[in-house]
């Protein structure tokens, strides 16, 4: 299968590919691009010399030392000579239109289409990532193409969508590229979204906040045990970056993909739940989604229907104001319902709206502000709260 | 105690059954009827013409060095008769090269696949293999799809992707998908790594060459690599096929590896063969040590990087990693 959502004469050479969109054909075919031999050097942002020869990345919270002629942990960033590179800048090994609906951001444009892009590379593992044939390789091991960032903005205005995606792999390995991608974009009315599973530093982090308009975190769990030994990552740092977000004003919704035995306790709900509304407020959305058997996670079932129900009534009677249930078609938890009277707001079938009432962002039953991005050029007037610290240089 | 019982005991103390059918004979099959501990023979080749000499003029000298240390390890009469004991004309033969940094000279590569084909191994059934062509290049090999001669290609040599298997294959903790050559492509391997420092293993040698084999190795660097290069080195795609190490000790390196460091280079002039890649491994990291000692600088331990692997594939049943326990043979 391809990746792509148009024949760019690019094809998944592991074999089944991840394409988020299957066979749709919507419009990334004016991104046909010439195939990429090899990688895509450039320089990279967020690292410090160690000595002569080694470096530190510091874009990323596994803040790897890297030898010369090595790479980080993400496969995706080597030290050539005592410089730290990027291998996909502009790397595209995946590419769709997708519903925003599919990120999933439900508070961000409903309705819309988001030109969704990515590069081989991850900062963690997952054991059950849906996506490991890209996100878990290095760039040589994945067909691509080269895509500028003036090309993706182009064929995302040419194709009518509002808004990038970086996602299905990390975009945070790809940092360069979205980053410089997201500022050419809103220049063109453009927003761009980081679907991410937050494993990235604060201050790369700010900086990026100033180009985009949106985030969808995967939060994996609320335990230490769960991040080690399913993500071979830490939780500390994803918990920081939701209180970056958070201070820096940028709208966020948060995924949590409900694994049997794994993070479906509902004491570990319940905890998350009230961290979440006690830290970044009853607003942010929660989609409890569902699992499916996959990579190394091959011996648990779907995740139960009455499970993310659970899920979800757990996180709305901690405070949690918009508590869904996801991956989960026609189910009446993927509606949008106003936390002031109940009225049902945006009602979802798939991936697509079958209606939404929401006028100017309020409720037309009892007008209470609805949380979320209603328009383009709300989307587009975001500029962060706070601002960082310096300006970063790139590299040293 | 029978002979019989006596092996299970031994398997039993070693662990992973599997594991241990991947054993030099001469762990196995200690003298006498109390259970022993395995025991290693580890050939170290040097000569002074070979120190900082251009390599193609001494062809011939690399490759009797060579016939010599695998005689001697293998206990034979002849070198030929060491060659044939260790593979067979049907065997297909995978040297993994390491060509990333500091890297296998071709001359060394050379003179096995004359071994081999002293042992009647075909040429076309002789692959030289690492990850990429273009790593294969740069480090001098000629590339060599035809079915003439002995082929040498990376893993991702046809189409980008290609080259690995589809599937996770789970080992310990890891999971990767493994080169085809590896898995499918040979029944017997070779490791020809180069005598050098690692910034994070310690050291770079014949297990850690492995890391070659497998799609993901940048996720397994953390915690000095351990236990990682000891799940790569047990699965059964390396295991049950991995025959002999000879690891390039020609031009070594003992600090700031695995990329290239003329500040730190050590013109050893050697071979260190074995059977046995752990013994090897061992004897090459204790060499990189007292080098590093002899130059004032730290131990891989005081820097906080201790190439703990080879212990853990020791206790693993890959091999002997207790340098007591190990026979170095001077050729």
């Amino acid at each position: 299968m391809m990746q792509w959502g148009l024949a760019c004469g690019v094809g998944c050479a592991m074999g089944r590919g991840v394409c988020a969109l299957g066979q749709d054909t919507a419009g990334t075919g004016a991104l046909v691009g010439p195939r990429l031999e090899g990688v895509a050097r450039h320089r990279a942002m967020f690292w410090e010399k160690v000595d002569e020869k080694n470096v530190k990345c510091t874009l990323c919270p596994r803040e790897c030392e890297v030898a010369d002629v090595e790479r980080g942990y993400c496969g995706v960033r080597e030290n050539q000579g005592g410089e730290y590179q990027t291998l996909v800048y502009g790397a595209l090994c995946s590419a769709n239109v997708d519903p925003i609906e599919k990120k999933p951001l439900f508070h961000y444009l409903p309705g819309t289409s988001a030109f969704s892009i990515a590069t081989a590379g991850c900062n963690i593992e997952c054991k059950f990532c849906q996506n490991w044939r890209i996100s878990q390789f290095r760039p040589e091991q994945v067909e691509s193409v080269l895509v500028t960032p003036q090309r993706l903005v182009d064929a995302c205005r040419s194709n009518g969508s509002r808004t990038i995606a970086y996602t299905y792999s990390e975009p945070v390995v790809f940092y360069e590229y979205m980053h410089d991608a997201a500022a050419l974009a809103r220049k063109a009315g453009i927003g761009s979204v980081m679907i991410s599973n937050g494993y990235i530093q604060e201050k790369p982090l700010r900086q990026l906040c100033q180009h985009i308009t949106g985030v969808k975190i995967d939060f994996k769990a609320f335990t230490e045990k769960f991040y080690d030994e399913w993500c071979s990552g830490h939780l500390q740092p994803v918990l920081a970056t939701l209180e970056t977000l958070k201070d820096i004003g940028i709208w966020f919704e948060l995924v949590v993909l409900i694994i049997p035995t794994l993070n479906d306790s509902p004491d570990e709900i319940k905890k998350m739940s009230g961290w979440i509304v006690d830290h970044l407020g009853p607003d942010v959305p929660m989609h409890f989604t569902r699992f499916h058997p996959t990579y190394r996670v091959t011996n648990l079932p779907r995740t139960p229907i009455k499970t993310l129900e659970r899920c979800r009534k757990i996180a709305m009677d901690a405070g949690v104001r918009y508590a869904y249930a996801g991956n989960v078609a026609m189910h009446p938890g993927e509606n949008t319902y106003c936390h002031g009277c109940g009225k049902e707001l945006i009602k979802r079938v798939g991936f697509r709206i079958s209606s939404n009432v929401i006028k100017d962002g309020c409720c037309p039953k009892c007008g209470a502000r609805i949380p979320g991005v209603w328009s383009q050029q709300e989307a587009l007037a975001f500029r962060p709260t706070t601002q960082p610290a310096s300006q970063p240089a790139r590299g040293r | 105690m029978s002979e019989v019982s006596t092996r299970r005991q031994f398997l039993s103390r070693v662990g992973a059954a599997a594991a241990v059918a991947s054993l030099p004979m001469e762990c196995l099959l200690a003298a006498g009827d109390e259970p022993k501990q395995p025991r290693a023979r580890v050939a170290i080749g040097r000569d002074e013409k070979l120190v900082g000499g251009k390599l193609d003029e001494h062809r011939e000298l690399l490759g009797k060095l060579l016939d010599a240390a695998v005689q001697k390890i293998m206990r034979a009469s002849d070198a030929e008769l060491a060659w044939r004991q260790l593979f067979k004309p049907r065997d297909r033969v995978g040297i993994k090269v390491n060509a990333l940094g500091l890297s296998t000279q071709p001359a060394i590569v050379d003179a096995i696949v004359a071994g081999l084909r002293r042992a009647r191994v075909p040429a076309n059934r002789i692959i030289i293999w690492d990850r990429f062509d273009v790593e294969l290049v740069q480090a001098g090999f000629k590339l060599n799809r035809s079915s003439r001669g002995a082929r040498c290609y990376g893993t991702d040599a046809d189409r980008i992707g290609s080259g690995y298997q589809r599937e996770i294959e789970v080992s310990g903790r890891i999971g990767s998908c493994f080169s085809r050559i590896v898995a499918e492509q040979v029944d017997a391997l070779i490791s020809v790594p180069v005598l050098k420092d690692h910034n994070l293993a310690g050291v770079s040698l014949g297990m850690k060459n492995f890391y070659g084999a497998i799609h993901n190795p940048n996720k397994y660097h953390e915690d000095n690599c351990d236990p990682f290069i000891a799940d790569v080195v047990s699965h059964r795609h390396i295991a049950r096929k991995l025959r002999l190490t000879v690891c390039d000790g020609l031009r070594a390196q003992y600090h700031a590896g695995p990329g290239v460091h003329p500040g730190f280079a050590w013109p050893l002039g050697g071979l260190i063969v074995s059977t046995d890649v752990v013994a090897a491994d061992a004897v090459g990291a204790d060499l990189l040590e007292k080098q590093r000692r002899e130059k004032g600088l730290n131990s891989f331990a005081e820097e906080k990087r201790p190439a703990r692997h080879i212990a853990t594939a020791g206790a693993r049943g890959l091999g002997v990693a207790d340098l007591d326990r190990i026979q170095r043979i001077e050729v």
